[in-house]
């Protein structure tokens, strides 16, 4: 016999990131999610924001990684609450995963909560956990090849953030390559220029998590 | 491999929807794939099938077709068909869009033996 259907099939994790983000609506935090491949300075990144944004604007982080609580325990001292979610041999956090780490936590003392990805530039990409923007690093190590090898994280960045930049003297990497790719892939996320380690451009990173989440809460979506 | 979280998935959802029409086995699961998910139709196969073992689906043969992308310019409101990592509008150049078709993992529909054949308790 022959059964006709039309059924989503991410439609379990679709239903529960939208619920996460209806539970985020309520509060009148910014949930940014992170997605980068592994060592691009994801944790490094958030480990300078949140003291910079300071008390008044208090951060959470919740941590995707396959083993360790490493991460958790860089950002944990400046931030509200960090949890660790362990997806083992999972390549990515799912929206189930993030709903039941969020049922933890405290959203109504929060400006921000940061999801850190698990290090990956592909499988990430698939699964909507409920955010409000995508942030997506791109370190100077890596190459200035990554965006138009992997488009599709590219193409669904709300910021694309070049990390590392205090090394672009020491590496061969074109930022006007970078620039030229993302012209096809995506010419609607701000390219900004941060380094960790010196504290360059983490202004302007700041000014855009203010902006972004200024337009949200004023907006009322 | 996230091929096999879609893969986990597409197994729940097939024996839900035979149990539903009190089908018997399942002989095909048919999806339709957006050319703009990342997913391997040769992984995904596979993955479906370590997944179907030991249910009404072992066996099953997935027949996946993939859906050609397409995409709505949001400065210029111009439809285009994207190509693999180039999302640039023809019309204005900019690449700020709204994907409309590419993204979808859809089951489309189960080919299962008739309840009178079901063997299975």
């Amino acid at each position: 016999m022959r059964i006709e259907v039309v059924e989503n099939v991410l439609k379990a994790n679709d239903a529960v990131a939208a619920a996460n983000r209806r539970l985020l609506e309520r509060y009148g935090l910014l949930a940014v999610n992170l997605m980068s491949s592994p060592g691009s300075g994801k944790t490094a990144l958030l480990e300078r924001t949140i003291p910079m944004l300071g008390p008044a604007e208090p951060c959470s982080v919740m941590v995707g990684d396959l083993q360790t609580t490493r991460d958790a325990e860089r950002v944990g001292p400046y931030t509200v609450q960090a949890t660790q979610i362990n997806t083992g041999t999972g390549c990515h956090l799912s929206a189930a995963q993030v709903a039941e780490a969020l049922a933890r936590m405290e959203l109504d003392r929060l400006a921000y909560l940061f999801i850190e990805n698990v290090g990956n530039m592909v499988c990430p990409a698939e699964f909507d956990l409920g955010e409000h923007v995508r942030a997506v690093l791109l370190s100077v190590p890596e190459g200035d090849d990554k965006v138009a090898k992997y488009p599709t994280l590219f193409q669904k960045a709300d910021v694309i953030l070049l990390t590392k930049v205090d090394l672009l003297g020491v590496l061969d990497f074109s930022i006007d390559r970078v620039r030229e790719d993302l012209a096809r892939v995506n010419t609607r996320a701000p390219l900004l220029r941060v380094a960790s380690r010196t504290g360059e451009g983490l202004g302007d990173w700041l000014d855009w998590l203010r902006r972004t989440r200024a337009a949200r809460v004023a907006g009322g979506s | 491999m996230h091929e096999m979280a879609i893969a986990w998935q597409i197994v729940e959802q097939s024996l839900r929807i035979a149990a539903e029409h009190g089908a018997g086995r399942i002989l095909e699961v048919r999806i339709e794939v957006g050319a703009m998910r990342s997913v391997v139709p040769e992984a995904l196969e596979m993955a479906f099938t370590v997944c179907s073992e030991g249910t009404a689906a072992e066996g099953a043969r997935l027949h996946v077709t993939t859906v050609t992308p397409r995409a709505r310019c949001n400065p210029c409101g111009r439809e285009f068909e994207p190509q693999y990592g180039f999302f640039a509008c023809p019309g204005c150049g900019q690449a700020d869009v709204e994907i409309l078709a590419g993204q979808e993992i859809l089951l489309k529909g189960l080919e299962c033996r008739s309840p009178q054949e079901a063997v299975d308790p």
